[in-house]
C-alpha cells in the first residue's frame, strides 16, 4: 500500500516539475515541513501543490501575509467534537465568503445552467492529504459504489440529491470534471455544498476501497469488520469514511488541519495538511499554523480554563455571561475578549405551537391577534437591559442588520412594549372574563395559563421567561415554565403536547437572496411553531397535517416559487415577502438578536476579525473568516511540529 | 448521680452507736431520692440526660428547631417577595449593617447603593453612598406576599427603608434578593429530607424487620434485594428514576417525586441496621424471658423490640436526612432534579456552579453556608442521639 | 468454608441475572435511544443531520430491534466477553473503559490512602478523648467536608489552586504532558493535580469513616476486657493498639465490599467538575446519551465487582473473627 502510494507519487511528481515552473509566484517551503522534503518523506511544496492553487487574497480581507508556525490551543468538551475542526477547517468544494458569495474553493471553477446542470472543475494535481490525487473518480466513487449501493444506502439517496424525488444525472467528461444535471432547478445544491456541515458528495475512494465489498477480498474484509467490532463491511465502510464526524486519522482529508490521534483522547492534535491547496500571495502554503491541539475538558470548565490562557483562539462554550469573567485575566495571559455577534434570528423567541392537541389552546394560538398581544406585551428593552447589558437587538425574529434583505419593521412590527394596544387585542377577541386573580379565561373557563417549555442547561431561557411572566400577568395572562430534557422537549412538542415553547430564533439570520427561505415556511418536523405541518412537508405527506393556515400555505407557496425563481430580484422579492408575513404574523415571538458572543484570541494570533457574526450556517463559526490564514506573531521561524507553544 | 452514690456510701460510720429508730432490713435496699429518679427514669428520659452532655448536639438541635421553625413563615421573615426583582439592582454585594454613621447613633442601618455601568467589563458597579441612610425597619410593612398561598399580607420582620435597599446577602442576576431567596429555599430543602427519609424509613422498619425477625428465605430475599440495590453507583439510580417521572407532572410533584427517588434508594441502609440489630436483640435475655412468659410475637416486637432498638433508629435516621439534602442539590446539579423557577438550596447552589459566581460574584455561593450548617447540625445531633442511645454505657 | 463460598456463588447467579435486567431497563427508561439524542443534539445547535443516515445507523446498531433481543444481544455478547461497542466513541466498549480505567484506580487508591492517614488518628483521638475540646475540634472539621456539597468545593478549590498556585484547571496532568509520554515530570505534574480531586472526594468519606472509627472503638472502650486490661497495669497506649482497635477494625474490613466498586467507577460529580479522564463522567455522558452499551456494560462491572466485593468482604471478616460464623442469623 505504501509503496504503491510511494510509486504514484513518483509519477505524478514527473509529471508535474514542468507545470510546477509555470506558478506564477514562487513557493516556499514550510519550515517545519523541510526536514521531512529533505529526508525525501515528502515531495517538495511545487510538487505536491495543485497546478493552480488558491490563491488567497489577504489584503481584500483586510488581513496580513504571515509566518507559518506554532500552535493553536483550542478547547472542546467531547470527543466527537473533533467535527468542528471540519467546520473551522471550512474546505469546501464552493464557500462562501465573508460577503457571503458563493466562490470556488476546492474547485478550482464551477458553470451553472439554469440551476440545472453544475459543472464542476477541479484544480489539476490538487491532491488528499495522504499525497493521492483528487479526481473525479472520486465523485465516481461516492455517486456509483456509496450513494447507490444498497448495502452502504439501504434507505436511497440523501433527500439533499433528490429535487421533487428525482436523482441527478452525473457524468465525468473527463479526470477533473464532474457534472451534476437535474431537468428541474435545485438552487439548494451549492449552499449545501458550502454549508457547515457539508453535503457530501464525493470520498476518498483509493482509501476506501479496501472496505468495500466490490473492491476488496470478501474474507479479509469480514475479519476487518470483526476486528473493528462492526456486524459487516457496509457498517465498517460507513464507520471509516464518516468525514464530518472526523474520527479516523487514516482517512485522507482536504482540511488545512489533519487529525492524528485516534479518539478517545484528553487531547486531540491536528497537524497541517502538507498537500493543501491554498497559498498565500508571497508563496506560503497555509495553513499558516502548524499544528492545532483540542483538549477535551468538561463544558463547564473551558470559560476557566480560558481565562487562564489556556486557549488561543475559543468562543464554542463561552457565552455571554463569562465576558466579564474572562476580561480579568486579560492582562496576565496576553489575550483579548473580543465580542463578535451571534447569528442567529433571535437569541431567545417564543414558539406558540399551532398544532397543539389542545383544541380551545390550538384556536387561541392561531389568532393572530393573540399572538400580536403576546408580543405586544414582551418588554424586550427590560430583558435586553436586564440579561444582556443593553447590547443585544430588541425585536421580532428575523434576519439581522447585516443581511442584504433586513428592513427594520421586520424587526420592529409588533415588537414594542404596548400593554395598552396588547389588551385590547386580547378584548377585542372576546377574551375579557377573569378569575379572581384577574387573569383572564379561557372560552372553556379555564384559566389562561400558558406552560413555556424550556430545555436550555443554562438559566438564561428561564431569567427571559421569568421577565416576560411579569408583563405578560399585566395582560392577564399567567405563564408558567417548564424545564425539561431536550429530548423530551422536543417529543413533546412534536406530539402537540406543548403549547408554547422557548429556544433559539432562526439559525441563519445573515442570509442572502441566494439562501433557501425554507427555515421561514413550515417545511422541516424542527421547526417548532409547526412542527407537524414542517413534518408533513417533510415527508410528502406520510405523517405529519397538511397546512390549513392561510398565511402559511402562503409561504409554502413562496418557498416553492423561490426554487424556480430565475433572477436575484425574483428571490429578493420572495424573501422580502416571506419576511414580511412572518413579522406581521408572529409566527414566533422574537425577543432579543445580535447578543454578544466572546470570542477569546490570543494576543500573539494575527488576522483574526475584530469584529464578526459567530453563525453556524452559513459561517461555520469561524470558518468563513479562514482560520487557515491566523499565524502567530511569536512563531519561531523554525518550529518543531508537535511542540507546545506556550507563550 | 455517682456522687450520689458515694455519699450514701459514706455517711453512717460512726462507732458505737445504736440507733434506737426501728429496725428496717431493707434500708440498704432503699434508694435516694436522686438515686431512684435514675433508676426508675423511662429510657427517653435517660437518652435525654445522656444528649444534654453533648453540647454540641445541643447545640445543633437548638439550631435545628429554629431553622425548621423559620420554614412556617419564610414569607415573614424574608425581607422581600421570592419573585420581587430589582432589576435597578443586578448582581449588587452583600450590604453591610451599620450603627453608627460618623460617632452618631442611628440603629441599624445601611449605606445606599449608587448604581454604576462597567461597559468596559461588562460589569454592574455598586458604592455605598454615605449620604443616603437607610434605616432598616422591624415589623414593617413592605412587599406583599400570600401566606402559605392563604391570604395576602404585608407585614414583615424587617423590611429596607421606605424607597431604600437592604440586601444582605446581596442580589442575583435577576436582582433577587439572596436572603430572601434562602429563606424560601428552606422550605423545599429542609422538608425534602423528612419525607424522603420517611419513606426510606418506613421501606426500612418493615423490609428490615421482617428480614430480622423471620430469616429464613424472607431474609435472603430481601438480602439479595439490598444487594442489588447497593451494587449500583446512585447516580445512574437517580437518572433512571427521574426519567421514569412522567413529563407531565407539576413542579410540587416533581418534588414529591424526588424525594421519593431519594427515599427508594436510602432505604437499604436502614434496612440492613434493623435486621442486624433484630437478630441481635432476638437473642436478648429479655426477649427469651418474654417469650417464655407466653407473649405472642407481636407483643415481643411492639413492646420489646421496637422499643429497645428505636432510639438507635432515630439516631440513624437523623444521620441520613443530611445525605438527603446534600442529594437533592447533587440532583439539582446533574440537571436532574428541582430547577428553577422552584427555589431550593439545591437550586441556589446550581446557580452558584459556574467560574463567574466563584471568582467575580461570590456571594452567589452564600446558599451553602446554610447547607453546611444544617448538614453539620444533624449530623451532630445525630451523634449525640447515638451515644445516648445506649443509656447504660 | 468451601461448601459456603458455592453457595453464595450460586446465588450470584439469579443476583446478577437480575442486576442485568435492572440495567438494562434503566438505560431504556428515557424515551428514545443513542440516535434520537444524538439528532437531538446536532439540531439543537443548528447543525443539518441526514435522515437516511440515521437510518442506516438505526439499523447497524441493532437499535430498531426489539428491546428483548436487545437484550439477548447484549447479554449474550458479555458471557462470551464482548461487551459491546460504544456508538458515541465508535469503538468497542472494553477500548473505551480501558485508558481510563487506570487513571480512575490511582485517583482512588491516593483517595482511600488520604481517608484512612487522615481519619485514623482522628477517630482513636475522638474516642479516647470523648467530649473533650479536641474531639469536637477535630470531629467538626471531618464533618465540615461531609457538609460542603462537593461539587461546590471542587470548584473552589480549583480556582484557588489556579489562581494562588499556578496548577493548570482541571484534569490530572499539565496540558503540555497530555500527549507525551510518561516522564519524572509528567509523574510529578499528576501529584500536583492530584491533591484537589483528592481532597474533595476523600473530605466526605474522611468524616464518616471518623465517625465510625469513633463509635467502634467506644463500644470496645468500654467493653469487659478492657477494665480487665486497665485493673492489670496495661499501659494505655498498648492495651489500645493490642485490643479495642483491632476489634474496632472489623467494620473497615466488611467496607471492602463496598470500596471496590467506588474504586472503579470514582466519584462521578467531583469527577465531572474537575474534568477528569476518570470512568464517572464517561458513565454519565453514556448514561445521558443512551449509549447503552457502554453504559451497560460498564454498570454490570460495577456491580458484579460489589456482589465479589461483598462475599471477599464475609470471607474476610470470617478470618479474622472466628467469632462471625458464616451463617449468621439466618439459619434460625
Amino acid at each position: 500500500m505504501r509503496r504503491a502510494i510511494i510509486s504514484s507519487l513518483a509519477l505524478a511528481s514527473l509529471l508535474l516539475i514542468g507545470a510546477a515552473a509555470a506558478h506564477a509566484f514562487d513557493m516556499q517551503e514550510t519550515p517545519s515541513l523541510r526536514a521531512r522534503v529533505a529526508q525525501g518523506k515528502l515531495p517538495r511544496v511545487a510538487e505536491r501543490a495543485p497546478e493552480h492553487p488558491l490563491i488567497v487574497d489577504l489584503a481584500a480581507d483586510g488581513k496580513r501575509i504571515g509566518r507559518p508556525g506554532g500552535t493553536l490551543r483550542i478547547l472542546m468538551a467531547a470527543d466527537k467534537d473533533t467535527r468542528l475542526m471540519v467546520a473551522y477547517g471550512y474546505a469546501r468544494l464552493v464557500v462562501f465568503n465573508e460577503k457571503l458569495q458563493l466562490v470556488p474553493d476546492i474547485l478550482e471553477s464551477f458553470d451553472v445552467e439554469g440551476d440545472r446542470v453544475f459543472t464542476f472543475h477541479l484544480r489539476e494535481g490538487m491532491r488528499w492529504s495522504d499525497g493521492e490525487p483528487l479526481t473525479s473518480e472520486d465523485f465516481r466513487y461516492y455517486w456509483e459504489d456509496v450513494a447507490n449501493n444498497k448495502q452502504l444506502s439501504p434507505y436511497g439517496l440523501t433527500r439533499a440529491l433528490l429535487v421533487e424525488g428525482e436523482p441527478p444525472r452525473v457524468e465525468y467528461p473527463d479526470l477533473y470534471t464532474v457534472r451534476y444535471s437535474w431537468t428541474k432547478p435545485n438552487p439548494h445544491f451549492l449552499p449545501l455544498l458550502a454549508g457547515a456541515t457539508p453535503l457530501e458528495i464525493f470520498m476518498p475512494g483509493h482509501y476506501l476501497k479496501q472496505f468495500h465489498a466490490q473492491y476488496a477480498d470478501a474474507d479479509k474484509l469480514q475479519k476487518l469488520a470483526k476486528a473493528a467490532k462492526q456486524r459487516n463491511w457496509a457498517a465498517l465502510h460507513a464507520f471509516k469514511g464518516h468525514s464530518y464526524r472526523n474520527s479516523n486519522p487514516e482517512l485522507p482529508s482536504l482540511e488545512p488541519w489533519v487529525l492524528t490521534t485516534p479518539p478517545p483522547a484528553e487531547r486531540l492534535v491536528f497537524v497541517r495538511n502538507p498537500f493543501y491547496y491554498r497559498f498565500d500571495a508571497q508563496g506560503h502554503q497555509l495553513p499558516y499554523i502548524d499544528t492545532v491541539t483540542m483538549d477535551i475538558v468538561d463544558s463547564k470548565l473551558i470559560p476557566l480554563k480560558t481565562e487562564t490562557g489556556e486557549a488561543d483562539l475559543q468562543a464554542r462554550y463561552l457565552r455571554f455571561d463569562d465576558y466579564t469573567f474572562l476580561r480579568r485575566g486579560e492582562k496576565q495571559h496576553d489575550y483579548a475578549v473580543r465580542l463578535w455577534r451571534s447569528g442567529t434570528g433571535s437569541q431567545v423567541a417564543l414558539y406558540p405551537n399551532l398544532n397543539v392537541k389542545d383544541p380551545v389552546w390550538r384556536k387561541l394560538v392561531r389568532d393572530v391577534r393573540f399572538r400580536r398581544a403576546l408580543s405586544l406585551a414582551v418588554n424586550r428593552h427590560e430583558i435586553n437591559k436586564v440579561v444582556y447589558f443593553g447590547l443585544g437587538l430588541e425585536g421580532n425574529d428575523t434576519v439581522l442588520p447585516e443581511s442584504p434583505l433586513f428592513k427594520e419593521e421586520y424587526k420592529k412590527r409588533w415588537a414594542t412594549f404596548d400593554l395598552k394596544a396588547a389588551n385590547a387585542l386580547l378584548d377585542e377577541m372576546g377574551l375579557t372574563k377573569r378569575d379572581d386573580r384577574n387573569t383572564r379565561l379561557l372560552p372553556d373557563g379555564r384559566a389562561m395559563e400558558i406552560v413555556v417549555e424550556t430545555s436550555g442547561s443554562s438559566t438564561e431561557q428561564t431569567d427571559v421567561l421569568q421577565l416576560i411572566r411579569d408583563t405578560w400577568a399585566e395582560l392577564g395572562v399567567r405563564l408558567f415554565i417548564k424545564p425539561s430534557q431536550l429530548e423530551i422537549f422536543r417529543m413533546r412538542i412534536f406530539a402537540g403536547e406543548t403549547v408554547m415553547a422557548i429556544s433559539s430564533g432562526l439559525d441563519d439570520g445573515i442570509p442572502v437572496a441566494e439562501i433557501s427561505p425554507a427555515e421561514l415556511a413550515p417545511t422541516e418536523e424542527d421547526q417548532l411553531q409547526w412542527p407537524k405541518w414542517g413534518d408533513y412537508y417533510e415527508t410528502h405527506g406520510k405523517t405529519g397535517e397538511a397546512v390549513d393556515l392561510p398565511e402559511a400555505s402562503e409561504l409554502l407557496a413562496l418557498n416553492k416559487e423561490w426554487e424556480t425563481a430565475a433572477s436575484h430580484e425574483e428571490r429578493t422579492r420572495i424573501w422580502q415577502r416571506m419576511l414580511e408575513i412572518n413579522a406581521d404574523q408572529q409566527f414566533t415571538i422574537g425577543i432579543v438578536a445580535a447578543v454578544p458572543q466572546p470570542v477569546v484570541v490570543s494576543n500573539h494570533l494575527e488576522n483574526v476579525a475584530e469584529k464578526g457574526i459567530y453563525c453556524w450556517d452559513p459561517g461555520a463559526h469561524f470558518g468563513i473568516y479562514k482560520p487557515d490564514t491566523f499565524w502567530f506573531d511569536n512563531a519561531p521561524a523554525e518550529t518543531a511540529a508537535v511542540k507546545a507553544a506556550a507563550p | 448521680m455517682s456522687a450520689d452514690i458515694e455519699d450514701r456510701l459514706e455517711a453512717p460510720h460512726l462507732a458505737h452507736y445504736v440507733s434506737t429508730a426501728p429496725f428496717d432490713p431493707y434500708a440498704i435496699e432503699a434508694m435516694a431520692p436522686g438515686q431512684e429518679r435514675y433508676y426508675m427514669a423511662g429510657q427517653w428520659r435517660l437518652m435525654w440526660w445522656k444528649l444534654r452532655r453533648h453540647r454540641l448536639a445541643v447545640v445543633s438541635g437548638a439550631l435545628l428547631l429554629f431553622f425548621y421553625l423559620s420554614i412556617t413563615m419564610s414569607e415573614i421573615l424574608a425581607p422581600y417577595n421570592l419573585h420581587t426583582r430589582n432589576t435597578d439592582f443586578l448582581y449588587a454585594p452583600p450590604q453591610a449593617v451599620h450603627l453608627f454613621d460618623q460617632g452618631r447613633f442611628i440603629g441599624p442601618f445601611v449605606y445606599g447603593l449608587d448604581t454604576g455601568l462597567d461597559m468596559e467589563t461588562l460589569r454592574w458597579v455598586y458604592t455605598a453612598n454615605p449620604a443616603k441612610i437607610e434605616p432598616i425597619r422591624f415589623f414593617c410593612q413592605g412587599d406583599a406576599y400570600n401566606f402559605w398561598s392563604l391570604f395576602e399580607a404585608h407585614f414583615h420582620l424587617v423590611c429596607p427603608a421606605d424607597g431604600g435597599t437592604l440586601f444582605l446577602f446581596g442580589t442575583d442576576r435577576l436582582g433577587r434578593d439572596m436572603l430572601s431567596r434562602i429563606i424560601y429555599g428552606a422550605r423545599v430543602s429542609l422538608t425534602i429530607g423528612l419525607i424522603g427519609i420517611s419513606i426510606s424509613f418506613l421501606l426500612g422498619m418493615t423490609l428490615g424487620g421482617l428480614a430480622g425477625y423471620y430469616g429464613g428465605w424472607i431474609d435472603s430475599l430481601i438480602q439479595r434485594l439490598i444487594e442489588v440495590i447497593r451494587s449500583f453507583p446512585e447516580l445512574p439510580l437517580w437518572m433512571a428514576l427521574s426519567a421514569i417521572l412522567p413529563v407531565t407532572w407539576s413542579p410540587v410533584l416533581i418534588y414529591f417525586g424526588i424525594t421519593l427517588i431519594l427515599g427508594l434508594i436510602d432505604w437499604t441502609g436502614l434496612g440492613r441496621a434493623v435486621r442486624s440489630k433484630l437478630l441481635a436483640l432476638r437473642e436478648e435475655d429479655f426477649c427469651m424471658a418474654a417469650i417464655l412468659m407466653g407473649a405472642k410475637p407481636s407483643r415481643v416486637i411492639a413492646r420489646h423490640l421496637l422499643p429497645s432498638f428505636m432510639s438507635h433508629l432515630i439516631a440513624s435516621a437523623t444521620l441520613s436526612i443530611p445525605n438527603m439534602i446534600l442529594g437533592e442539590t447533587a440532583l439539582s446539579f446533574l440537571g436532574l432534579g428541582l430547577r428553577p423557577p422552584i427555589t431550593s438550596w439545591g437550586v441556589l447552589l446550581n446557580e452558584a456552579q459556574n467560574i463567574n459566581a466563584v471568582a467575580v460574584y461570590p456571594w452567589i455561593m452564600l446558599p451553602v453556608v446554610p447547607v453546611v450548617l444544617v448538614v453539620l447540625a444533624f449530623n451532630f445531633l445525630g451523634d449525640g442521639l447515638r451515644d445516648a442511645a445506649d443509656p447504660y454505657h | 468454608m468451601l461448601g459456603y463460598i458455592a453457595q453464595r456463588l450460586l446465588i450470584m447467579i439469579p443476583t446478577l441475572l437480575a442486576i442485568s435486567i435492572i440495567v438494562f431497563v434503566i438505560i431504556q427508561a428515557p424515551p428514545g435511544d443513542y440516535l434520537s439524542s444524538y439528532v437531538a443534539e446536532l439540531q439543537s445547535q443548528g447543525e443539518s443531520v441526514d435522515p437516511q443516515k440515521i437510518a442506516f445507523l438505526r439499523a447497524q446498531y441493532g437499535l430498531d430491534r426489539p428491546l428483548f433481543e436487545q437484550y439477548f444481544v447484549w447479554l449474550t455478547g458479555m458471557l462470551q466477553g464482548d461487551f459491546g461497542y460504544s456508538f458515541e466513541y465508535n469503538l468497542p466498549v472494553t477500548k473505551v473503559v480501558g485508558d481510563r480505567l487506570w487513571l480512575t484506580f490511582i485517583v482512588s487508591f491516593t483517595t482511600i490512602l488520604f481517608v484512612w492517614v487522615v481519619s485514623f488518628p482522628i477517630g482513636v483521638y475522638s474516642a479516647t478523648h470523648q467530649y473533650s475540646i479536641g474531639d469536637y475540634g477535630l470531629t467538626f472539621l471531618g464533618f465540615i467536608g461531609l457538609a460542603t456539597p462537593n461539587f461546590l468545593l471542587a470548584l473552589v478549590l480549583l480556582y484557588v489552586a489556579n489562581s494562588w498556585f499556578g496548577v493548570s484547571v482541571g484534569g490530572l496532568m499539565a496540558e503540555e504532558y497530555l500527549d507525551q509520554p510518561w516522564s519524572l515530570a509528567k509523574v510529578l505534574s499528576v501529584f500536583a493535580h492530584l491533591w484537589i480531586p483528592v481532597i474533595v472526594i476523600g473530605a466526605a468519606g474522611t468524616a464518616g469513616m471518623i465517625r465510625r472509627l469513633r463509635a467502634n472503638l467506644l463500644d470496645e472502650l468500654q467493653k469487659q476486657y478492657v477494665v480487665t486490661g486497665r485493673a492489670k497495669g496495661l499501659p494505655a497506649g498498648r492495651l489500645l493498639i493490642k485490643y479495642p482497635l483491632r476489634m474496632a477494625l472489623n467494620p473497615f474490613v466488611s467496607d471492602i465490599g463496598n470500596l471496590l466498586p467506588h474504586v472503579v467507577s470514582g466519584a462521578t460529580i467531583t469527577s465531572i467538575v474537575l474534568s477528569l479522564p476518570t470512568t464517572g463522567p464517561m458513565l454519565l455522558q453514556a448514561l445521558r446519551s443512551q449509549d447503552m452499551y457502554l453504559a451497560g456494560s460498564f454498570l454490570m462491572f460495577l456491580a458484579t465487582l460489589t456482589v465479589f466485593g461483598v462475599l471477599l468482604s464475609d470471607l474476610l471478616l470470617a478470618l479474622l473473627d472466628p467469632r462471625i460464623r458464616l451463617h449468621g442469623g439466618t439459619t434460625r
